[in-house]
């Protein structure tokens, strides 16, 4: 690498292509400056009301952004080939996070799951960790075994690990986020290499599963059927998904206007973490929303440019996997919120409250810069 | 061969990733399409449910008024004291001012404010003064909305019809209730933004809709005519001892309730709201709900039918000896002692329950069910009141002869006073039946008619020409047979009267009566009919022309005076002594006073104990006397 990079000098078209990628870092601070605004602003009359404070929720925000940012930079210098090395010490970390927040004293238990780690200064969900420490692993078991990928024995060492994070984390219990992970593992395999027929293996099981799990737990079932016809249980089980209603459906085309939310005055729960789109919908209107989602689309985009200009296959799959993350997070964070699909609580990266995300993602987004920093132009070429 | 794992193969995989996740954000924006922009206002309105808090405005309910403009109901304005617990500082000092104020306890008040609830209200119906002293003690947390309370001028009076408003002014009974939807306006409200606990937003502006005034009703009801049968209702049921006594007048020409009262009944300034069965009782508009056995008064349909149908003329005779076999049964008339040879007229006068049993027979039952079934009885009259009986027939496949001789007087059949008077007015207004009605007008707050009564007829049971045989016929009842009592004088009058024992289980109830008159007046162009009944009188004055029909012909001379009708140059009564036949036989005693020109009224038969009035008083030629004799010991 550092050969390479001695050697670009020369040449002012590569050292342009191997550079900090601008675009997707102020989009990153854009949408990370948007969240704070919108924290703000969904959660001012909770946070006065039951905190006697309407910054609190934005004071945290700042915080988690700041320390997102420090993440990101630092993510960037490091050199993201290292991370191969450590893969399996970040694999173990995030098995260990995720089997400590099972162990009664030690996870946080809240809205009925056990998800979080109190680490004194922020309350840390291991599932957060997990997710794109299960892209680093991946990335860097593809990479090494980019040969094996065709065949299914090169990808059951993959589906296996992600199957016990699967696990580890269906049993807090967390539905979306397991299902978060469960696509992240197939889009993983897509971008990898493999056999499309090969991921009927895996696509078949994991619907079965769903089934299983659907019929044996009936309040699943009834989510179900609640998010097919939320008017049935409007204090029930459609609760949710009609305040959400209310609020996009109050927003229109342009939108009540920046701090006119209603559905903020604690109608619509989670207003500031999981339900945040909504507010954004209400406030801004249909504009807003595709405003939001094209940054997030662009940002993606970005994402892949770094991934198809990678100096190496670790790197591709590590940018490859983070747009994939970041894609599948917020497809069903949205799709949540618009009654698409059964509701499940599930952060908007990068805007939604909640600071072991908001470093998560911008750590991720370093890491995908360290990428960019690193590339080569001219690798493509020789291959 | 195995598939080799290009770069350029990641590069298309890249791709299928980021066109699939393209395509479902534009999925997504479709979704959101739906929702924001089609659905947007249908969620928006589902919402606006729960971003305001509505403080209503109560709208003035619609006034109630005779068919002169006198005002029945109307609202007086009161005060609601509320508190919002949460905004009053000192509890204990603001409990003391408003128990004060108010004249409640200082404990109660006190309980009040400490309620966990966002409003408590701690006094209704409170009177403008008092609400002023309480705004003046300026106490944080309590408020004083304006409302009404319902205002009836004449308390006692029409209190059945009427009926009464629940204490949130919703209309439960009478006309009240049936009327609710005209009299109840439209409450106005307050809006202000609000969040999920009702707690006033920053900054929410405060929306007003205005509220909108129910509609004044017009009635049929004159309150002077009302007047003077509410005094007659009363009078009677004290003079008589009844159980009750009530009475209808009814425009004869329309079905226009002019006056409808009984009498035990209740103030509506002062509803005893506290004791449900007293209250179910008062309220109860009996002379509408219920249904009584008419006795002689159904006469008047027998002899309807009877001229109608041709079985009778002025020619033909019918002979009573005090009873009449049928199919081997022996029926009673009610003067044991026999009517003797009569023709129409006669029969009529005597209210001979022979010769109608006569009629009845050879009208036959399907002649007479077709004329009283014209005439509306078995089915509801149509008035716009709640819990109109249809009263009771016997089915006709069922009726044997001996059931038709006792319909024919009046018997074996039930009918509601509403039934019958409206009845009456057919029969004497020259054959029209019409609908009765209560109201006349209803008009908008702004003075708008958005309703008019206009006559609605029914249907026509007899000819002009018998219901004019017909008038003839009832005005000789009063002139010279049962009914004297209700003559008003320089007045023609009509009417018939009845007196039916009434049943409890099956059986006849003895002592127990159901005493009536029903007359109409001017008899030769009537305007209006009367029908009084005097339930259960006690004693022996029990017959319907001593009881009764006094009463309704005080109650048609009111209306002659209160409506100026010319009377004819009074007739010089003749007075006489009542003479002296205590210790005679009845028949002698009898005897003795219908020759003198009194009418005569027995109880009992044998030996002569008394008589009303006793003899030696002053009674006027004409009059009905009381005989009450007890069965010969010997």
């Amino acid at each position: 690498m550092r050969l390479l990079k001695g050697k670009s000098g020369n040449f002012s078209a590569i050292d342009r292509s191997a550079r900090y990628d601008l675009p997707l870092a102020a989009v990153t601070v854009a949408l990370l400056a948007f969240g704070v605004l919108m924290v703000y602003s969904a959660s001012k009359y909770n946070a006065e009301i039951n905190y006697g404070n309407e910054f609190f929720f934005m004071y945290k925000q700042l915080f988690g952004v700041v320390a997102g940012l420090i993440a990101m930079f630092g993510m960037s210098v490091l050199d993201y080939r290292k991370l191969i090395k450590a893969r399996y010490v970040i694999l173990g970390i995030s098995v260990i996070l995720l089997v400590l927040v099972l162990i009664p004293g030690v996870g946080v238990e809240n809205y009925g799951a056990r998800r979080w780690l109190n680490l004194g200064f922020i309350t840390l969900q291991s599932s957060e960790v997990a997710k794109v420490g299960y892209v680093i692993f991946a990335a860097a078991y593809m990479s090494r075994n980019s040969e094996k990928m065709t065949t299914v024995r090169g990808l059951l060492p993959m589906i296996a690990v992600g199957g016990l994070i699967c696990v580890l984390i269906m049993l807090e219990p967390n539905m979306s986020v397991t299902m978060c992970v469960a696509l992240l593992m197939l889009t993983l395999l897509v971008i990898g290499g493999a056999r499309f027929k090969h991921l009927l293996l895996i696509i078949i099981p994991l619907a079965a599963l769903v089934v299983v799990l659907i019929v044996t737990e009936p309040y699943r079932l009834a989510r179900l059927f609640a998010f097919l016809d939320p008017w049935a249980s409007p204090l029930e089980e459609g609760y949710q998904l009609l305040q959400s209603f209310y609020a996009l459906g109050g927003g229109g085309l342009f939108g009540v206007g920046l701090f006119n939310s209603r559905q903020k005055y604690l109608f619509l729960p989670f207003s500031e973490s999981d339900f945040i789109f909504s507010v954004i919908g209400e406030e801004f209107g249909m504009i807003g929303c595709i405003i939001v989602m094209c940054a997030f689309c662009f940002m993606i985009y970005r994402l892949v440019r770094i991934a198809q200009n990678a100096s190496d296959r670790f790197g591709c799959y590590l940018s490859g996997g983070m747009a994939a993350l970041i894609g599948i997070q917020v497809l069903i964070n949205i799709a949540v919120v618009t009654g698409s699909i059964p509701p499940t609580g599930i952060p908007l990266p990068f805007i939604s409250a909640g600071s072991s995300s908001l470093i998560v993602f911008c750590g991720g987004i370093g890491m995908c810069q360290s990428v960019s920093l690193r590339s080569h132009a001219s690798i493509r070429a020789l291959l | 061969m195995r598939q080799t794992n290009s770069i350029t193969k990641t590069q298309k995989r890249l791709l299928i990733v980021i066109v699939s996740i393209t395509f479902l954000f534009c999925a997504l924006v479709g979704r959101l399409f739906w929702l924001q922009i089609v659905k947007g206002g249908f969620l928006t309105s589902k919402a606006a449910d729960q971003w305001y808090r509505d403080i209503p405005i109560a709208a003035p309910r619609g006034k109630i008024l005779d068919n002169a403009g006198k005002v029945l109901a109307d609202n007086s304005p009161v005060y609601t004291v509320y508190v919002r617990p949460n905004a009053v500082t000192d509890k204990h000092a603001a409990a003391g001012a408003l128990s004060g104020a108010l004249g409640l306890t200082e404990e109660y008040v006190e309980g009040k404010l400490s309620r966990a609830q966002s409003e408590v209200t701690v006094a209704r119906s409170v009177e403008p003064k008092v609400a002023d002293e309480v705004e003046a003690l300026g106490l944080k947390g309590v408020y004083c909305a304006p409302g009404f309370r319902r205002n009836y001028p004449y308390g006692n009076m029409l209190s059945k019809v009427i009926g009464f408003t629940n204490i949130d002014n919703d209309g439960q009974n009478g006309l009240e209730g049936y009327y609710d939807k005209y009299l109840s306006g439209t409450d106005g409200y307050l809006y202000s933004d609000a969040d999920i606990a009702g707690r006033e937003t920053e900054g929410s502006k405060t929306r007003y809709v205005p509220a909108v005034a129910g509609c004044d009703l017009t009635l049929s009801i004159n309150a002077e005519v009302q007047s003077a049968v509410e005094n007659a209702v009363f009078a009677a049921r004290l003079e008589w001892g009844a159980k009750s006594c009530s009475a209808v007048v009814m425009d004869v020409n329309t079905g226009g309730v002019r006056a409808m009262a009984s009498y035990p009944s209740y103030d509506l300034n002062d509803i005893p709201r506290d004791d449900v069965d007293l209250l179910n009782l008062l309220s109860k508009n009996s002379l509408v709900t219920d249904v009584y056995e008419p006795g002689s008064t159904f006469k008047i349909f027998t002899t309807a039918a009877a001229l109608g149908g041709g079985v009778v003329n002025d020619n033909s005779r019918f002979y009573c000896n005090g009873s009449t076999t049928v199919d081997g049964q022996r029926i009673k008339c009610w003067k044991t002692t026999g009517h003797g040879s009569q023709n129409l007229a006669d029969g009529v006068k005597n209210s001979c329950n022979v010769v109608f049993m006569n009629l009845a027979l050879s009208l036959g039952k399907e002649r007479l069910y077709k004329t009283l079934r014209d005439f509306g009885f078995g089915q509801k009259t149509d008035l716009d009141f709640f819990g109109e009986s249809a009263g009771i027939m016997m089915a006709e496949e069922s009726v044997k002869n001996v059931d038709l001789a006792r319909i024919g007087f009046g018997q074996a059949v039930a009918v509601t006073p509403i039934q019958l008077i409206t009845a009456v007015c057919a029969a004497v207004n020259g054959g029209t039946l019409y609908a009765p009605y209560f109201l006349e007008k209803a008009a908008s707050p702004t003075g708008e008619t958005i309703y008019k009564h206009s006559p609605q007829v029914r249907g026509r049971p007899i000819s002009a020409e018998v219901s004019e045989r017909l008038r003839s016929l009832l005005v000789g009842v009063v002139a010279e047979g049962g009914g004297s009592k209700a003559s008003v004088s320089g007045i023609k009058v009509g009417g018939k009267t009845g007196t039916a024992q009434k049943y409890k289980d099956g059986k006849i109830a003895q002592g127990k009566y159901v005493s009536s008159f029903v007359g109409f007046a001017p008899a030769d162009n009537p305007k209006y009919a009367v029908l009084f009944i005097v339930d259960e009188p006690s004693g022996y004055t029990y017959y319907g022309s001593l009881t009764a029909a006094p009463y309704a012909g005080r109650i048609l001379s009111s209306i002659a005076d209160s409506e100026g009708w010319e009377r004819e140059s009074e007739e010089e009564k003749q007075y006489i002594e009542m003479p002296e036949v205590t210790g005679m036989s009845t028949f002698e005693a009898v005897a003795i006073l219908e020759k003198t020109g009194l009418k005569t009224e027995t109880v009992g038969l044998g030996t002569v104990l008394s008589t009303t009035p006793a003899a030696g008083l002053r009674v006027a030629v004409g009059d009905v006397v009381l005989v009450r004799s007890e069965p010969d010991t010997s």
